[in-house]
C-alpha cells in the first residue's frame, strides 16, 4: 500500500493528514506551528508515521499547504490552501451532499470559497493580514477574559441578556473595548456572545461577497466554538456543516491532491 | 460525518429583534456608562427604551395604537378619542437595511427604516391605523407602499407653504377631515370636553420640555444632549403620564444640579446648537460623536426634540372652532421642516436658539438622501455667516461604520470653537 501525506503549515497550527491510495484517511496530527515551521512540520509527520505504524518509505507523496507550505523543501509539490480546502471539504462532507460554499476561519486569516457542481473554486473571499475575525481574536478575547478559548461556546450559550457589541473587530481595539466592559460590570456571557456575534457578522459580509447559498461547510480551528457556529448560523439564517475534524479539512485536501498527481505522473 | 449540533436558528424576526437589542445596548450601555456624573433618574428612559427595544416589551395592549408618520398629526385629537399616539419614525440601521430593498438606493435612510419595520411586520406595540401627513416626498410615496403590505393607511394633506391664508385653510380642513377620519375609526365622538383636557395634558408635557432647556442655558449645563434626545424620543410612544411623571423628576434633579453646578460637560465644552436630520434612537451617531469629542448640545431645532414642543397650542376661547383651528395652526404655522416653500422661520429659530442658549457653534446634520434637509444647507449656512456664527455642515446615514472620518471633523470643528472663544476673552 502506498501512502499519501498532505501538510498544511498554518500561522497557528501544523495540520498533517495521511491517506491511503484510495484516498481515505488513516491518520492525521495537530501541532502548533511555533517559530520554526520547517522543524516542527517534520517532527510530526516523523511522529505521525510512527503512530501509524508505517516506515517513512512508504509515503510516496508529500503535498505541502497552508501560508508556510513554501518552507516545507520536502514537498513533491505544493498547492494553495483554497484550492485544497476544496477538495478535503468535498471529501469530509461526502455523506452531506454538495457542498457549495466553504467558511474557512484560521488563525490569522478567514475566508470564503464558492465551488462549483464538480467542486472546482469559482470564487473566494479572504480578509487578509488582519486578526478581525478570526482564531487569534478569539484568543486575545479568551485571555483579556480569562477563560480558556474552549471554553467560550459554553458561555455563549450562557448568555441570558442582549448581546453585547463590540463596535471594532479590529484584535488591538477590541482589546480596550473588552476591558472597558469587564470595567463596567457585564457578564462574561453576554461579552462572549456580542464577540461571536460580531466575528458572525464580518463573516458573513465575506460570505455575501462569493453569495449566499445552501450548503455551506465551515472549517478551521473556531468552528470547535459551537457558540461561534450557532452566532453565523443565525447571521446566515441556515444550518451549516461542521466536518468532525475542522482544523484538518486543508491537509486532507492536500493529501488526496497528492494521490491524483501520483498517479497522474505514473500512469 | 459532521459535528451535530441542535442550536435554535432564528427566525427573520428573532434575527432583527437581536439585532435591534444589540443596537440598542450599545448606545444605552454607552449613555449609562461613558460620561462623568450620571443622572440618577434617567434610568427610567433607559430602562423604557431597554424594555422596548432589548426585551421588546408592548407598552400599550390595552388600547388603540393610532401610528403617525410625522409630528403633524395633532396627537391632541388622537388623546381625545381614547387612542395612544406612535410616532414611526424610524432610527434603527437593521430596519434601514430592511427597507433597502423596497427604496431607492440613495432614499433617506428614516424613510427606508420606517419602511423596513412595517416590511417586517414586527412591532412591540403595532399600530392598528396609520395616519401620514403628506410631507415630503419619500415619506408621501413610502405611504402607498405601507399600505400595500396590508396597514390601514391613511393620508392626511398637508401644504408646502405656510404663509399664505389659502394654505392655513387647506391645512385646517385636512386637520377637521383626521378628526372624523379617527373618531369613525374609533366609533368615539370627539368632544370639547376630551380636546380640551387632551390640549391641555400636552400643553404640560410642553412645558415641562421648556423647563428642562432652560436649565441648558445655564452656564453649567446639567444634563447631555443626548440624554434630551432620549426624553424627547421617549414621547414619540410613552404613556403620557408616565413621561410626564419621569420627567417632572428628571427636572428636580436638575433643579439640584444646577445649583451644585455638576455637569457631565467640561468648563470648557464648546455649546453646540444641534440642527438638521433628526435624531431618532437609537441613531444618535452625530450627537455621540459631538459629545463624546468634549462638546455638550445645548439646543436643537429637530422634528424629533424641539420642533416637536417649541410651540403651544394658543386658544382665545375653549370652544371647538377655536380650539381645531388654533390646534392646526401650531401644526403649520410654527412647523420649521424643510419642506416648506420658503422657510426663513426655520434660520430664525436657529439663530434665536444660538443667542438664548449661549451657544459657540451650530453643527447641521442631514441624512445623505434627506433632499430638503440637503438643500436647505446652503441658506442656513449663508445665513449663519452673516451672523457670525461658525457652523459645520455634515452628511451621514444609519451605516455603523463611518464614525472615525466624521468625528474628526467634529473635533476640529470643536477645537476651532475653543480657540475662537479663547481669543475673545
Amino acid at each position: 500500500m502506498k501512502y499519501f501525506a498532505g501538510i498544511d503549515i498554518g500561522s497557528t497550527a501544523i495540520k498533517i493528514s495521511i491517506v491511503d491510495e484510495n484516498k481515505n484517511l488513516i491518520g492525521f496530527k495537530i501541532s502548533a506551528s511555533g517559530s520554526m515551521f520547517y522543524k516542527y512540520a517534520q517532527e510530526t509527520l516523523d511522529a505521525l508515521i510512527n503512530e501509524l505504524s508505517l516506515d517513512s518509505n512508504d509515503i510516496v507523496y508529500i503535498v505541502a499547504t497552508g501560508y508556510g507550505r513554501k518552507l516545507y523543501k520536502e514537498a513533491d509539490e505544493n498547492i494553495s490552501e483554497i484550492t485544497a480546502n476544496a477538495i478535503g471539504a468535498r471529501a469530509a462532507a461526502s455523506d452531506f451532499g454538495e457542498i457549495k460554499t466553504i467558511i474557512n476561519i484560521g488563525g490569522q486569516d478567514s475566508k470564503a470559497i464558492s465551488l462549483d457542481s464538480e467542486g472546482n473554486v469559482v470564487n473566494f473571499a479572504m480578509n487578509d493580514r488582519c486578526a478581525a475575525g478570526t482564531g487569534k481574536f478569539l484568543d486575545v478575547v479568551a485571555l483579556k477574559l480569562e477563560i480558556e478559548v474552549d471554553t467560550l461556546s459554553e458561555y455563549h450559550f450562557k448568555s441570558t441578556g442582549t448581546p453585547l457589541p463590540i463596535s471594532s473587530t479590529c484584535a488591538v481595539f477590541a482589546e480596550s473595548e473588552i476591558i472597558g466592559l469587564l470595567g463596567n460590570n457585564h457578564g462574561i456571557e453576554d461579552i462572549v456572545c456580542g464577540v461571536h456575534y460580531s466575528i458572525a457578522k464580518r463573516i458573513v459580509k465575506l460570505v455575501k461577497r462569493v453569495g449566499i447559498k445552501e450548503g455551506i461547510y465551515f472549517d478551521g480551528g473556531p468552528a470547535l466554538n459551537s457558540g461561534l457556529v450557532n452566532a453565523i448560523e443565525n447571521e446566515i439564517g441556515q444550518k451549516i456543516y461542521v466536518p468532525q475534524n475542522p482544523q484538518t479539512t486543508t491537509s486532507f485536501g492536500a493529501a488526496i491532491m497528492g494521490v491524483d498527481s501520483y498517479n497522474y505522473a505514473n500512469n | 460525518m459532521s459535528i451535530e449540533t441542535n442550536h435554535h436558528i432564528e427566525s427573520p424576526k428573532e434575527k432583527q429583534n437581536r439585532h435591534k437589542a444589540m443596537e440598542a445596548i450599545s448606545l444605552l450601555n454607552s449613555l449609562r456608562e461613558d460620561f462623568k456624573a450620571p443622572i440618577e433618574s434617567m434610568e427610567y428612559f433607559y430602562d423604557l427604551f431597554e424594555r422596548v427595544h432589548c426585551k421588546h416589551e408592548s407598552l400599550h395592549d390595552d388600547k388603540t395604537k393610532i401610528g403617525t408618520m410625522c409630528i403633524q398629526i395633532p396627537s391632541e385629537i388622537i388623546y381625545a378619542l381614547d387612542g395612544v399616539p406612535i410616532r414611526l419614525c424610524n432610527g434603527f440601521y437593521t430596519d434601514d437595511e430592511i427597507g433597502s430593498d423596497f427604496m431607492p438606493q440613495k432614499a433617506c435612510p428614516l424613510v427606508k427604516a420606517t419602511v423596513g419595520h412595517f416590511a417586517s411586520n414586527n412591532f412591540t406595540d403595532k399600530p392598528d391605523i396609520v395616519f401620514s401627513p403628506t410631507t415630503c416626498d419619500q415619506k408621501t410615496k413610502a405611504g402607498s407602499m405601507i399600505e400595500s403590505f396590508g396597514y390601514k393607511f391613511i393620508d392626511v394633506d398637508f401644504p408646502r407653504t405656510k404663509d399664505s391664508e389659502a394654505s392655513r385653510e387647506y391645512w385646517r380642513r385636512s386637520v377637521k377631515q383626521f378628526a372624523l377620519d379617527l373618531s369613525k375609526f374609533q366609533g368615539k365622538k370627539l368632544t370639547k370636553a376630551n380636546l380640551k383636557n387632551a390640549i391641555k395634558k400636552i400643553g404640560y408635557a410642553q412645558s415641562l420640555y421648556n423647563k428642562l432647556s432652560d436649565f441648558r442655558k445655564n452656564e453649567v449645563v446639567p444634563i447631555l444632549g443626548l440624554d434630551v434626545f432620549l426624553v424627547t424620543n421617549a414621547f414619540f410612544f410613552d404613556k403620557i403620564d408616565n413621561w410626564i411623571e419621569a420627567t417632572q423628576k428628571l427636572i428636580s434633579e436638575l433643579e439640584i444640579r444646577a445649583k451644585e453646578k455638576i455637569s457631565p460637560a467640561g468648563k470648557a465644552s464648546p455649546r453646540i446648537v444641534y440642527t438638521g436630520s433628526p435624531p431618532i434612537f437609537p441613531n444618535y451617531k452625530i450627537p455621540q460623536i459631538i459629545e463624546e469629542s468634549d462638546g455638550i448640545i445645548v439646543a436643537d431645532e429637530t422634528c424629533s426634540s424641539n420642533r416637536m414642543f417649541n410651540d403651544m397650542v394658543a386658544i382665545d376661547e375653549w370652544n371647538m372652532y377655536d380650539m381645531m383651528d388654533s390646534m392646526s395652526d401650531k401644526y403649520l404655522k410654527a412647523c420649521t421642516c424643510p419642506i416648506f416653500t420658503k422657510n426663513e422661520d426655520r434660520i430664525r429659530r436657529v439663530i434665536q436658539l444660538v443667542r438664548d442658549y449661549k451657544a459657540d457653534g451650530v453643527i447641521y446634520q442631514a441624512f445623505a438622501g434627506c433632499t430638503v434637509y440637503e438643500m436647505e444647507q446652503r441658506s442656513v449656512l449663508e445665513a449663519m455667516e452673516k451672523e457670525g456664527i461658525p457652523i459645520l455642515y455634515l452628511e451621514s446615514d444609519y451605516s455603523p461604520s463611518q464614525g472615525g472620518q466624521l468625528s474628526t471633523r467634529v473635533e476640529a470643528f470643536l477645537e476651532s470653537l475653543k480657540t475662537r472663544r479663547r481669543n475673545k476673552k
